[in-house]
């Protein structure tokens, strides 16, 4: 029977090649998006997975509460970990330490000559870190790899990399930081993409603890390369911790301070979706755009399914004599439901065949997009043909049930005199489907024309410096490179090209910031943190910032001037800004007066507001050299400048990047939702298009026999069209009402994560309605245009 | 084998009571062809569709191999189906995406016949109608009366006890009319199949042994041909 099923189903989609081909097209395309849309949450929900532990496993995370602010930080304070290790011994089965740094890296050849110098990321790490989390090692372990000084563990990998092959790495030994001779113990393997922990080269904890300074000790001090990671004794919860945290904090932490410490213990499965906290590999990505992007492939489904049942109750009528003739041969209404069901997965089972091959064509945009490799292997990843059987039954019930029932109930009696009408089909229905459909592909534009909107707004408002042609050069900043530094920018400044050089510790807006508490003219703190930059005195030509009184930074090697910016006398209340000038602050334990005011510029993404700032020069602080260019000659400028710095800083290893390109790094994940709605609202544009010509399409052969009549009796082709047109025009229409408070609602909340947007105005939402009418307007005309002008002696002659 | 007692069938409309069928009571015994005869819109084919259980009488009521049966749930409507009701349209309905062996196979499939008995009767069905060689075309690739004597095999393959046609050469030719008429008497005469047909044409009426003349919903005449 099944087999005889599928036989008459696959005729009938022969018999129907148009309506068949919109049905693939739609749901393929559909099913495509979903199942990228699967495979990429799928790969974002895998990270930091099969950890022997991973229940029991956490990232201690210090915050600050002030009284007008709270800030989080994924890394503690350096003592923080053995203190921690006595005080919650009934707590914690091991508390682990994980350190990240940086720097050059040197292998020697057998000759003893310099093979190869790269700087690298590392990481140092105690042995307990080893122990709560299980990665696999090829050689060595972890207390005995990891236990003395001046020991390093690879990745199978890096040691690939340095010595030609893992196996021989170990025994050998690498420079580090142009001082450090470290012998490698151990290699383990290389961590997977899908991984928080990018570990390549590992180096002894106390290797860090023998060069560190006195932020070794300090509870005061703390970055956010510092990870602690704790193993939960079995049995305990994590609320037995959290009891004895504020203990563990009037302890250790003194009490006086504007902001006060705390701690919290962040789950493993958490780190890769908090975008506040961060990690190490940088990768992150929120819940919350993961089910936005759940939520998009549900809609184009279920908009390639409303296709799918409109076509098929449309089409309803037309089976009307089957139905009938097979119910008097004695079939049962659930065998007829059965049969059409079984169309229905005719048809998934070829959309979803193409719907692969789509998938696979876009897989690699997808990744390019994301930066990640994305695997669509049902071989590695079984759970992805499990995805992609339950899509497909779960669209063959939804897009074939209704239709099935519809069909299934006709009277025999009335199917056999072909008495059924179009109405029977439901119209009612597929006006309600047509509506939603719509409905969701205009929330879709509106949303798309916003964070487009949005997007270019944040291109082109002024940020208050000049983020064009200046490229952030790398400096090392120990005490050799310091005295070479003179030499270095007097080079750069040689350049044809090179307009203006400064030093500085960050660019005016980066990603690198650094609060303080700091003291105005007085000796109490403010209750306030500032942002702090250093930069030498060309830092304000060079970025092109504007002083609005005063005068900017002078040649000065330590600290002796300040300047600040509007936020910060605002927030302190100073009205003339005059005033402000000769006045002193106290910031880092030095002291100095205000001499400029800087007009204010944005220093953080325009997610967020202008922070207080204060500016002064600080030649030991310094890690970049800012050099503004020609526009015109850029490339030739750079080669030089790289030149010239290898000849000066021949130990180091050259880095730099660009300001624009860093600012719009900012953007990322706007960047990718702006790429993600123009692809998908395209998609479901399509989709619902090609559903509509499909529609048109069914009810201009519907009323071929009114349309002959309507002509006989003197309806002109204009009139005709018309009255084809009208209720799908009226359907879009509606459908827009229906979506522009949805669509508000949405971009509202989304604008709202901005402290810089672009206000909601009416026209994002007309341009919608025009773009989705106006398409309406010519699908449908094609067709009904065509049935117009049809011969009326055809469509009479048969009846 | 049917038992039409007082069946009466109306369609309300604004509350005036449209009358379709009056009154019918009759008898049908096993092995009869009865014809059914008036002008349009006498309530033949309502007549017909009450006996093939298409339809529901407002009142009245039907017995079928002595059971009432004047409203059925679909269930043993069905088993009626398939066991003992065969169907003849004026128009064939044949399905058009199966081909003629298909179309005859589809009610056995329906009956659940296992698959080398089904085999067998297609065979002998096709042999019998002179189709075999026709077996594997597509209903729109036949001739009206092959159409129709397709619809007479399919109504057949079943073995049911009684063959009700709508007007079974209405859109034929008068040979192939003819032709179609020899079938369903010797079907009645050899195999003892009960026949129930509409039919305009007193000619056609003829071939049967008892015609039935109705109009205006009412039992006329109820004649037995020699």
């Amino acid at each position: 029977m099944f087999k005889l099923n599928l036989k008459i189903a696959w005729r009938n989609l022969w018999k129907n090649k148009g309506y068949t081909l919109i049905n693939i097209l739609g749901l393929s395309i559909g099913m495509a998006s979903c199942i990228l849309i699967f495979i990429f949450i799928r790969y974002q929900l895998s990270f930091d997975e099969n950890f022997k532990n991973e229940g029991r496993i956490y990232r201690v995370i210090t915050s600050w509460t002030a009284p007008d602010s709270f800030f989080e930080s994924p890394g503690t304070a350096r003592p923080l970990p053995p203190a921690m290790r006595n005080d919650f011994r009934q707590q914690f089965d091991r508390v682990g330490t994980i350190q990240g740094g940086g720097g050059i890296i040197k292998v020697k050849d057998a000759s003893g000559k310099e093979s190869i110098k790269t700087a690298e990321d590392v990481q140092y790490a105690d042995p307990d870190f080893f122990e709560i989390l299980d990665f696999k090692w090829l050689e060595g372990n972890p207390r005995q790899s990891l236990s003395q000084p001046n020991t390093v563990v690879l990745s199978d990998e890096m040691a690939n990399k340095l010595f030609g092959d893992w196996h021989k790495a170990v025994g050998q030994s690498i420079n580090f930081k142009n001082k450090l001779d470290l012998k490698v113990t151990g290699i383990i393997e290389k961590t997977p993409e899908n991984s928080s922990f990018p570990l390549r080269i590992i180096i002894s904890y106390k290797t860090y603890q023998n060069q560190a300074g006195p932020e070794l000790t300090s509870w005061g001090s703390v970055s956010s390369s510092s990870e602690c990671y704790v193993l939960l004794k079995k049995g305990v919860s994590i609320e037995d911790a959290n009891r004895s945290i504020p203990q563990f904090i009037d302890k250790y932490y003194q009490k006086d301070d504007i902001s006060k410490e705390g701690h919290r213990f962040q789950p493993l499965r958490d780190i890769h979706y908090n975008e506040e906290l961060g990690n190490f590999a940088n990768k992150v990505i929120s819940k919350k755009e993961l089910y936005g992007l759940a939520i998009i492939g549900v809609f184009l489904l279920l908009t390639a399914c409303i296709n799918f049942i409109n076509l098929a109750t449309a089409q309803a009528v037309s089976r009307g004599k089957e139905v009938g003739v097979r119910k008097v041969m004695g079939s049962l209404r659930r065998q007829l439901i059965v049969q059409f069901l079984t169309e229905t997965l005719t048809i998934t089972v070829l959309s979803l065949l193409v719907g692969c091959v789509l998938t696979e064509i876009a897989l690699p945009g997808m990744q390019s997009l994301f930066k990640d490799h994305i695997s669509f292997s049902i071989i590695e990843h079984p759970i992805i043909l499990a995805f992609m059987l339950v899509l497909m039954i779960l669209v063959s019930f939804l897009a074939g049930f209704y239709p099935a029932m519809v069909m299934s109930g006709y009277s025999p009696a009335l199917a056999i005199k072909n008495k059924i009408t179009a109405n029977a089909g439901g119209l009612s229905l597929r006006k309600i489907l047509v509506v939603v459909q719509f409905a969701i592909t205009i929330i879709l534009i509106i949303g798309t024309l916003v964070v487009l909107r949005q997007m270019s707004y944040m291109r082109e408002k002024p940020l208050g410096f000049i983020p064009t042609a200046v490229a952030l050069v790398d400096i090392p900043s120990d005490s050799i490179a310091i005295t070479r530094y003179h030499t270095l920018q007097d080079q750069i400044n040689k350049i044809p090209g090179v307009l203006s050089t400064s030093y500085c510790s960050a660019a005016p807006s980066s990603d690198f910031n650094n609060e303080s508490n700091f003291r105005y003219n007085s000796t109490v703190n403010a209750t306030f943190q500032a942002n702090t930059k250093t930069g030498d005195e060309n830092y304000f030509k060079t970025f092109g910032l504007a002083i609005i009184a005063g005068k900017g930074l002078t040649k000065s090697d330590t600290v002796r001037n300040f300047v600040v910016n509007e936020t910060m006398l605002k927030k302190l209340n100073v009205v003339n800004y005059n005033e402000a000038l000769g006045k002193t602050i106290r910031v880092h334990g030095k002291t100095g007066t205000i001499v400029g005011v800087v007009k204010d510029f944005n220093n953080r993404s325009l997610h967020e507001p202008i922070s207080p700032i204060i500016l002064n020069s600080d030649k030991e602080s310094y890690t970049t050299i800012a050099i503004k260019l020609d526009s015109k000659s850029i490339l030739p400028a750079m080669q030089a400048i790289e030149k010239t710095w290898n000849n000066v800083l021949p130990e180091y290893v050259y880095g730099s990047t660009f300001l624009d390109d860093k600012i719009s790094e900012y953007y990322q994940t706007e960047k990718i939702m702006g790429a993600l709605f123009k692809v998908f609202a395209g998609v479901i544009i399509f989709i619902s298009f090609i559903g509509l010509f499909g529609l048109i399409s069914f009810v201009a052969t519907q009323r071929t026999r009114e349309v002959a009549i309507r002509k006989v009796l003197g309806a002109s082709t204009v009139e005709l069209v018309k009255m084809l047109n009208g209720s799908f025009l009226m359907m879009v229409f509606i459908a827009n009402l229906v979506a522009w408070p949805l669509a508000y609602l949405f971009v509202a909340k989304w604008l709202a994560t901005f402290t810089y947007r672009i206000e909601v105005n009416i026209w994002p939402f007309i341009l919608a309605m025009i773009i989705s009418m106006t398409i309406t307007l010519i699908t449908v005309s094609i067709r009904s245009y065509k049935a117009a002008v049809a011969n009326t002696i055809d469509a009479l002659k048969y009846e | 084998m049917i038992q039409l007692t007082n069946i009466e069938k109306y369609y309300a409309n604004k509350g005036v009571k449209n009358y379709v069928l009056r009154l019918v009571t009759t008898t049908i015994k096993q092995g009869e062809f009865v014809s059914i005869m008036g002008p349009s819109g006498a309530g033949k084919s309502t007549l017909l569709n009450i006996i093939g259980m298409l339809e529901e009488p407002t009142y009245g009521t039907y017995e079928f191999l002595g059971e009432n049966v004047t409203s059925l749930n679909e269930r043993k409507r069905i088993e009626l189906y398939r066991n003992h009701i065969g169907f003849v349209f004026q128009a064939y309905h044949l399905i058009d995406e199966m081909t003629v062996y298909e179309n005859i196979e589809a009610p056995l499939l329906y009956k659940k016949i296992g698959s080398s008995e089904r085999a067998s009767r297609i065979a002998d069905l096709l042999d019998r109608f002179n189709i075999v060689a026709k077996k594997d075309l597509f209903p729109n690739q036949l001739s009206g009366g092959q159409q129709q004597l397709v619809g007479i095999a399919r109504a057949l393959a079943a073995q049911p006890s009684i063959i009700l046609a709508d007007e079974p050469t209405g859109n034929l030719q008068s040979a192939q009319a003819e032709e179609i008429m020899e079938l369903f008497k010797k079907l009645n005469q050899e195999d003892g199949i009960t026949i129930i047909q509409v039919t305009h044409s007193e000619k056609n009426a003829q071939y049967g042994n008892r015609i039935l003349h109705i109009a205006d919903g009412v039992v006329k005449e109820d004649v037995t041909v020699a």
